[in-house]
C-alpha cells in the first residue's frame, strides 16, 4: 500500500527575533556567570574611570611616619603601604593603568593578529603556510617569557609593555581568525555568494569577515583577563612602568614581598583586584561565547 | 551551436582516503531555453557535475581532470578566475538545496540583492535596489518593498528560497542551475516554488539544468532527463522517453521506487537492493551491476559506453528529438520495465565473478542474484507521492519547448 506519502520536512526555525546581535545580547542577559562577570568589569571600569573622584589621597606621594596603618585607620579604607601611601588610592589609580595598558595591548594585539589571520586565512596558499609557521613559533614561546624579552629589548615603558603583552597576544587572535575565515569559507551562503561572481574582496569583506568576527570577539574578551595579568607579571617581575612609585597591580605586590608579614594587607589587596578583574573578564568571555555560538541557535 | 557542452567530464577528489573518482566522463548538450533534469540517488555525481561547470569545486581537494565546458562558445575548464567570476551570477547562476543556509545571516536580502547586481552592472545603488524590489516582486514576495531591509532569518524557508531565485535571476542568466532547490521544503512549499521557477525559466531564455533525486520533480519541469549513477550517465532521453520507455535498469528501478497514485491496493514498492558503488575505486564493470537483476557475465567486466538505445540512430543531442541513449549491455524490454524485473524464461543474474569483493563490506556478493545482496541503505527510495502522474513537460514544434 502506497498511496500517500509526505516528502521531507523541516522544521523551519521561525521563532521571533530581531538581529542576530539583539537575540545574542537576550541570551547574554540570562546567562547568570556572566552578569557576575559584568558587575565585576564594572566595578573595575567605575574605579579606573573616577579614580581622582573616589580617593582625596596622594597615590604616589605618602607620609612616611603613616606607614604600614591598617585598613579602616585614619580614613584609610585599605591602609597604607610602606612609604606611607594609601593603598586604596593605589588600588583605585592602578585599576586605570591596568585598564589603559590591557585595553591598549588587546587592540594593539587585534590590530596584529587581526591582519595576519584575514592574510593567512583570505590569500591562503603560501602566504598562509608562512604566516602560520611565524605564528607556530611565537605560540611556543611562554608568553610572560616573550614579552620579558620584547620589553629587554625595547627598554621599560608603558607603550612597550602594551606591545610586549599585544606580541602574546597576537598570534592567538591570528589563529581563531584565520580557523574562523577557513570554516566559513566552505559555508553555503560563502558558497552562493561565490557563485553570484562576487569577488575575493568583496567576500572577504562582506561574507567572511562579518561572520568570523563573533570568535575574535570573545578571544579578545578573554585576551583582556590575561593582558591585566600578564601586565602585573610584568609588573612583579620589574618589568612595570619607568616610574617605580607609578600605581601598578604588579609593582605593588613586588612592592610588599619583604613585608608582608607585618602588613599582609598589601598582598590581599592588589592580588584581590588582579583576580577579580581578570575573572570579570573570563565570565563575560565565556558567556558572550554561548550567546554568540550560532550552533545554540538552532 | 548548444548553449553549453560538455564533453567528458572528469573530476576527481584527492582525499586522505584516497581518490573519488566524482564524476567519470559525463557529455551532455543544452539549448538556449532548454530545461534538463539530472537525476540521480545521493552521491552519483549530479551536483559535483555542475559545481565543476561554474568551476566551484571545493579547493583543493577536487580537481576537474579532464573535459571541456563549452558555454556560450568559450571554454570554461581553462578560463582564468577572474574571467569566470564574470560569467558567474551574470550568465550562469545557481540555486542551492538549503535555503536556511544560503544567504549570509549577517546581511539583508537588500544588502544581497544589491550586491549581485553591482556586481555585475555598472548602475547606481538607487536602480539596483529598484531592480530588487522588482525582483521580490516576480518571485512574489508580498510588499517587497519593506521586506528589502529585512535579514534572511526573518523570512520562511520557501520565502528565503524564493529570495535565492530572485537573487540567481537578477542579471537574468542564460543558464539557471537549480541543484535539488525543494528539498529541503515541505511539500506544499516545494509545488509552489517549482511553479515559479517553471513559469521564470519559460518567460525568459533562461535554460534551466534541474538536478534532483525525485523524479517527480523532474516529470513536470524537464524537457529532457540525463540518469546518473555513480559518475556516469547511464539514460539520456527526453523526459517522455524516460517515463514511457525507461530503458536502463537503474531508471527502472528508480520508476518503481516511486509510490504511485493510481497504484492497485496491496501493490508492492520494488526498492532497488545493494548500495551505490565505493566511489574510491574506478569501476572496472558495469557500476551498477552489483545491483542489478538484469546483469550479465560481461556487466562484470566491461563498463558499457553511452550509446543510442536503438543502433544506427543518428546522434541528437538536445531538443525534442533527442536521441535515447542508455549505457546498459542488457536492456530491460518494455514489459519488464513495467513489471520491474526480468521476465525472460530461466533468466538469471550473472554471478559475480571468482574472487569478486563486494566493494564496501568485503563480503561476497550473494550468488544468486540480486534478491540476497545486502539490504538497502544509502538509497534514494524516498517516498513521494508526487510522481509520476504529473504532466510530461511538451515541446514545442520549434524544439525549443514552451515559451510564454
Amino acid at each position: 500500500m502506497a498511496t500517500i506519502a509526505v516528502g521531507r520536512q523541516r522544521p523551519v526555525a521561525e521563532r521571533a527575533s530581531r538581529g542576530i546581535w539583539r537575540d545574542a545580547a537576550r541570551r547574554l542577559m540570562r546567562n547568570g556567570p556572566a552578569l557576575v562577570g559584568m558587575f565585576f568589569i564594572a566595578v573595575f571600569l567605575f574605579m579606573a574611570i573616577l579614580a581622582p573622584l573616589l580617593t582625596t589621597f596622594d597615590p604616589v606621594r605618602g607620609v612616611l611616619a603613616n606607614q604600614f596603618e591598617a585598613p579602616l585607620t585614619n580614613g584609610h579604607w585599605f591602609g597604607t603601604d610602606l612609604e606611607g601611601r594609601d593603598e586604596f588610592a593605589r588600588i583605585v589609580f592602578g585599576a586605570r593603568l591596568s585598564l589603559v595598558v590591557g585595553v591598549g595591548s588587546v587592540i594593539m594585539g587585534l590590530f596584529l593578529g587581526g591582519t595576519i589571520g584575514a592574510a593567512a586565512g583570505a590569500l591562503g596558499g603560501r602566504v598562509d603556510s608562512v604566516l602560520m609557521r611565524i605564528v607556530d613559533v611565537l605560540l611556543a614561546i611562554p608568553g610572560i617569557l616573550l614579552a620579558i624579552g620584547i620589553v629587554a629589548w625595547l627598554g621599560r615603558g608603558l607603550p612597550q609593555i602594551m606591545l610586549a603583552v599585544a606580541a602574546t597576544n597576537a598570534p592567538v587572535f591570528a589563529r581563531i581568525l584565520r580557523g574562523s575565515l577557513l570554516a566559513n569559507r566552505e559555508v553555503d551562503y560563502v558558497i552562493a555568494a561565490r557563485s553570484t561572481g562576487a569577488s575575493r574582496w568583496r567576500l572577504l569583506v562582506r561574507h567572511l569577515l562579518p561572520n568570523s568576527v563573533t570568535a575574535v570577539i570573545v578571544a579578545a574578551t578573554l585576551a583582556l583577563a590575561t593582558a591585566i595579568i600578564d601586565v602585573a607579571g610584568l609588573g612583579f617581575l620589574g618589568f612595570g612602568p619607568p616610574d617605580p612609585r607609578t600605581a601598578e597591580w604588579g609593582t605593588m605586590l613586588t612592592d610588599t614581598t619583604q613585608y608582608f608579614r607585618e602588613a599582609p594587607f598589601l598582598i590581599f589587596f592588589p592580588g584581590l583586584a588582579i583576580v577579580i578583574t581578570a575573572i570579570g573578564f573570563n565570565l563575560l568571555g565565556d558567556g558572550l561565547r554561548e550567546s554568540l555560538d550560532p550552533r545554540l541557535k538552532r | 551551436m548548444a548553449l553549453l557542452q560538455v564533453e567528458d567530464l572528469v573530476v576527481r577528489f584527492r582525499t586522505r582516503d584516497g581518490t573519488i573518482h566524482a564524476v567519470n566522463g559525463v557529455t551532455f548538450e543544452l539549448e538556449e531555453g532548454e530545461r534538463l533534469g539530472l537525476v540521480g540517488e545521493s552521491g552519483c555525481g549530479k551536483s559535483v557535475t555542475n559545481l565543476a561547470i561554474i568551476r566551484l569545486l571545493p579547493k583543493p581537494a577536487g580537481r576537474l581532470e579532464a573535459g571541456r565546458i563549452v558555454f556560450d562558445s568559450i571554454d570554461l575548464a581553462t578560463l582564468s578566475e577572474a574571467d569566470i567570476r564574470e560569467i558567474r551570477g551574470r550568465d550562469i547562476a545557481m540555486i542551492f538545496q538549503d535555503p536556511m543556509t544560503s544567504l549570509n545571516p549577517v546581511l539583508t536580502i537588500e544588502e544581497q540583492l544589491v550586491e549581485t547586481i553591482q556586481a555585475h552592472r555598472k548602475v547606481t545603488r538607487v536602480a539596483a535596489r529598484a531592480r530588487a524590489i522588482e525582483l521580490l516582486q516576480m518571485v512574489g514576495i508580498p510588499s517587497p518593498e519593506s521586506r528589502l531591509k529585512d535579514f534572511p532569518h526573518q523570512f520562511s524557508g520557501g520565502m528565503r528560497q524564493r529570495v535565492m531565485i530572485a537573487i540567481a535571476l537578477a542579471l537574468e542568466p542564460k543558464l539557471l542551475i537549480a541543484d535539488e532547490p525543494t528539498t529541503a521544503l515541505d511539500v506544499t512549499i516545494q509545488a509552489q516554488v517549482l511553479d515559479l521557477l517553471r513559469n521564470l525559466t519559460t518567460e525568459g531564455r533562461t535554460a534551466l539544468v534541474l538536478i534532483t533525486h525525485d523524479l517527480g520533480v523532474v516529470a513536470g519541469m524537464t524537457q529532457r532527463i540525463n540518469v546518473m549513477y555513480a559518475g556516469f550517465i547511464v539514460e539520456s532521453a527526453t523526459t517522455a522517453d524516460v517515463f514511457e520507455h525507461p530503458s536502463h535498469p537503474y531508471t527502472v528501478g528508480l520508476l518503481h521506487s516511486i509510490p504511485k497514485i493510481n497504484a492497485a491496493p496491496g501493490e508492492e514498492l520494488l526498492p532497488i537492493e545493494g548500495r551505490p558503488p565505493d566511489m574510491r575505486r574506478a569501476p572496472t564493470g558495469c557500476p551498477f551491476a552489483p545491483r542489478c537483476a538484469w546483469r550479465l557475465d560481461i556487466c562484470w567486466t566491461d563498463n558499457p559506453s553511452l550509446v543510442p538505445l536503438v543502433t544506427g540512430t543518428p546522434l541528437v543531442m538536445t531538443g525534442p528529438n533527442a536521441t535515447h541513449q542508455i549505457a546498459c549491455h542488457n536492456p530491460p524490454t518494455q514489459a519488464e520495465a513495467e513489471a520491474g524485473r526480468p521476465l525472460r524464461d530461466g533468466f538469471k543474474a550473472a554471478s559475480p565473478p571468482e574472487g569478486y569483493q563486494d566493494e564496501l563490506s568485503g563480503s561476497r556478493v550473494g550468488v544468486d542474484g540480486a534478491g540476497e545482496l545486502p539490504v538497502s541503505e544509502g538509497v534514494d527510495a524516498e517516498p513521494y507521492a508526487s510522481a509520476a502522474g504529473l504532466p510530461i513537460e511538451p515541446y514545442d514544434d520549434h524544439g525549443n519547448g514552451p515559451r510564454g
